[in-house]
């Protein structure tokens, strides 16, 4: 029923006049309280009284409680997009343009890596392998590469000792094509990371294949989708986008080798069948860009590249494969339960992811073949500012170590994980590796770094002041004071000392 | 002998005609010994010159207080200071205020050379005296005796050496001087060290600077670079960082005061190796422990000193 009062009319009312209006003016008399003198109340105005909202008596229809002042709303600055603090955060800068050059720095390449001569000194990495290096994501973002000229690392002995095994592996002598399993340990800021970075630089300059996982928690975060990898297979899970990133690092990386290289194998697994001639950096990209087929095109890489021989029918385009280096940063997390939960809620166990199942699987010895046919080196680091606690897995590195060391795994010395702690059989099964079938295959070792000599310290101490961070005389008083603060030569430590700010007293 | 005397004969006379009219035992004995004694007829002729003029007045003989053998009518103390309230406090200071300006002239040594002695504690000496003695009055008499035991110890006589002894603690304290520390045989030495609620020993070997700190490197036991700094502030101030190497334990505390307690055991160490180093280890400040504490929570407190706020009622 439509209202019968029209809305209209009543806006074109005349505003009302108030009823009662205020007088303009208060008579003066009216206002002074008692006017005997007269004369001085005209004269001077009678001080106003400061009006109090209760003084006047109660005000109703007023609220009586402490008025608030309310803030104006601010204009708040907008989050940066998604995504940008990320970045920023995993932001890594490799070069300072206001600290100095350091002259006469000399280059990691295929000799200087090996001379002995240069024991102690710092040597620059090849810019054109920076992109490379970056790829498969060697740097980190809290290490100090932001405040040197530009990227460049110690020659300690552990480096020259690699370079040579390098040298070897790649060489013509008789450990040409052998696989070297090492597991990285050593305190904080010990230098396992950067390590692994020498092994990538020594393996690109090698013209190596490079397979690095540059954070092994990353796929047991729950971070990246899993799905169980096939109906034959409900136990296991595969991680698509991790391996298609994978195999994106890997394709970039080893552009220059891949690119070279040629299917030699049948690949039943993949939907599509590959043609012959197809170079394993196409192969590779078929796995970025479905990651749908990222994990079988993974199988079918390794396949490519772990081949001795081709297949029959591809014997025209056989190329002999390059040795291999495999880096895994951060280990101790894949000896866990992963943060994945399976189908009944239950904690997937690290182990059961085809990813990380496969990477472990080559410290085992291989039945026949080494696990490596081409040769190559496995290093796996453990990290120590992000290391979970893991009884079993700190047993079964003692056990690799005893080993090592040749104590008979049924003596008493051989360590073993303690009464009712309830260790994980699965992680003590690392330790437990038989001996190599192949002459060419050594035992998983385990290489503790520890400190720099006084000598690396030196050349560590030079490079920085030489770059005009370190405004102090290097003399061995200073240097072994250093080596001292720094824990006996951790060369994280070491850094921190560098790079501190010192103010001469004045 | 009384009787010797004209006196003591009119005694004795007296005494024989007394007991000739009182017959007792013994009444025959001062007869009998008045007959055998045979200055009595050499005294004849005073006894007949006294009975010759009786009138004549003489002074009696001066008394020889040496001879008197009963008690004196006045009784006169000792010590003169017998009136005043603490006599024989008084005494003591007197006595010792004597010996002082006796021995004024002698050579003296100073303070820091003189023979270390243990005086009586205040209590003690109260003990010792049986009277109440000021504090204030007790030091003073201290100070009289320090001045006393810095009387070169080659000239000082021996009336001074057996007063002193006198206000010696009972058992003397500092007889006993520990050996000084010794590096063993397998070249360590040990030192100990304390630092608010940290206590740290330390093991110091000649080496190339290698520094453990519960089993741990330095730069694991202490992530601040400052503690690592401190702990080793005894090796670097005397620059021997790189000619020892150092294992400590240390207890209690927390990180700042477990580096300092460190550094105070290396530096007590480290001058058993080389005691030449102390003055330099006083002047870096490790060898001179930081006694303070947290101060105690009050009741009525909030914390040691803050009190709560001041509320009208």
């Amino acid at each position: 029923m439509v209202s019968s009062f029209c809305w209209s009319c009543l806006t074109r009312l005349p505003t009302p006049r108030p009823l009662l209006s205020a007088p303009a003016t208060i008579p003066r008399a009216a206002s002074a309280a008692a006017s005997f003198h007269t004369s001085t109340a005209r004269a001077f105005p009678m001080p106003t009284k400061k009006s109090r909202s209760l003084d006047s008596g109660p005000k109703y229809r007023q609220a009586k409680s402490a008025r608030m002042k309310k803030k104006k709303p601010t204009d708040k600055p907008r989050p940066p997009p998604i995504g940008e603090r990320k970045a920023l955060r995993k932001r890594i800068v490799l070069s300072n343009p206001n600290a100095l050059e350091v002259e006469g720095m000399q280059d990691f390449d295929a000799d200087t890596m090996v001379d002995s001569h240069l024991h102690g000194d710092v040597l620059g990495l090849p810019v054109t392998m920076l992109d490379q290096l970056r790829a498969v994501q060697a740097f980190k973002p809290k290490q100090g590469w932001s405040i040197f000229r530009r990227p460049g690392t110690v020659v300690r002995r552990e480096t020259l000792e690699m370079g040579r095994l390098f040298d070897r592996i790649s060489g013509d002598g008789a450990d040409k094509g052998k696989v070297v399993k090492k597991i990285v340990t050593g305190p904080k800021g010990s230098g396992k990371t950067v390590h692994m970075l020498q092994a990538m630089a020594m393996a690109f300059t090698k013209n190596w294949v490079v397979f690095s996982v540059p954070d092994a928690q990353e796929l047991t975060l729950a971070h990246t989708g899993y799905a169980p990898l096939s109906d034959e297979q409900p136990d296991l899970y595969v991680q698509k986008d991790s391996t298609a990133a994978l195999l994106s690092r890997t394709a970039i990386a080893n552009q220059a080798v891949l690119k070279d290289l040629r299917v030699s194998q049948n690949h039943p697994a993949l939907k599509t069948p590959v043609k012959e001639g197809t170079t394993l950096e196409d192969l590779t990209k078929m796995g970025i860009r479905d990651p749908a087929l990222a994990w079988p095109v993974f199988e079918a890489l390794w396949t490519e590249l772990s081949a001795t021989s081709p297949a029959a029918g591809f014997e025209k385009s056989f190329k002999p494969r390059p040795p291999m280096l495999v880096t895994v940063d951060g280990l101790a997390h894949w000896m866990k339960n992963s943060e994945y939960l399976n189908m009944e809620s239950k904690p997937i166990h690290a182990h059961d992811l085809v990813f990380v199942r496969h990477f472990l699987s080559l410290l085992k010895s291989g039945s026949q073949n080494p696990t490596l046919p081409n040769g190559g080196l496995l290093l796996y680091s453990t990290s120590a500012s992000n290391k979970p606690s893991l009884p079993t897995f700190e047993v079964a590195l003692e056990q690799l170590e005893a080993r090592q060391a040749g104590v008979n795994p049924s003596s008493a010395e051989f360590p073993q994980p303690k009464a009712y702690s309830n260790p994980d059989p699965r992680v003590l099964e690392i330790a437990n590796v038989s001996k190599p079938a192949s002459a060419k295959e050594g035992p998983v070792e385990v290489q503790t770094l520890g400190g720099l000599s006084r000598e690396e310290a030196r050349g560590f101490l030079e490079y920085f002041a030489r770059s005009g961070l370190l405004r102090e005389r290097i003399s061995d008083e200073m240097v072994s004071e250093k080596w001292t603060l720094a824990g006996n030569g951790v060369i994280g430590e070491l850094e921190k000392l560098g790079k501190r700010l010192r103010v001469a007293a004045q | 002998m009384a009787w010797q005397s004209p006196n003591g004969v009119l005694q004795a006379m007296q005494s024989v005609r007394r007991s000739l009219l009182r017959p007792s035992k013994t009444s025959t004995y001062p007869i009998t010994r008045t007959a055998a004694v045979p200055s009595l007829s050499q005294q004849q002729r005073t006894y007949a010159t006294e009975v010759q003029d009786a009138t004549e007045v003489r002074a009696a003989p001066e008394i020889d207080f040496s001879t008197f053998h009963s008690q004196p009518t006045r009784i006169i103390p000792r010590s003169r200071s017998y009136f005043s309230g603490s006599p024989k406090f008084i005494d003591n200071i007197l006595g010792l205020e004597r010996l002082l300006a006796k021995t004024s002239a002698l050579p003296t040594v100073p303070a820091s050379e003189a023979p270390r002695k243990a005086w009586l504690k205040l209590a003690q000496f109260r003990d010792y005296v049986g009277e109440p003695v000021a504090t204030k009055k007790y030091k003073n008499m201290l100070k009289l005796l320090q001045r006393l035991n810095r009387i070169d110890p080659e000239v000082i006589p021996a009336e001074v050496t057996t007063m002193l002894t006198e206000f010696l603690r009972p058992g003397n304290p500092y007889s006993f001087q520990p050996a000084p520390p010794t590096v063993d045989e397998m070249g360590r030495a040990r030192g100990r060290g304390k630092r608010k609620e940290s206590s740290a020993v330390a093991t110091v070997v000649e080496g190339e600077g290698e520094v453990m700190v519960n089993g741990k490197t330095l730069a694991e036991a202490f992530p601040r670079i400052h503690d690592r700094e401190s702990a080793s502030w005894a090796l670097r101030s005397s620059s021997r960082l790189d000619k020892y190497n150092v294992w400590a334990t240390v207890r209690g505390g927390g990180t700042t005061g477990q580096a300092e307690a460190v550094a105070l055991a290396v530096g007590r160490a480290l001058m058993v190796h080389e005691p030449g180093l102390k003055p330099i280890l006083r002047k870096a400040g490790v060898i001179t422990v930081d006694a303070r504490r947290v101060e105690r929570k009050k009741p009525g407190h909030l914390k040691a000193r803050k009190m709560p706020t001041w509320v009208k009622r």
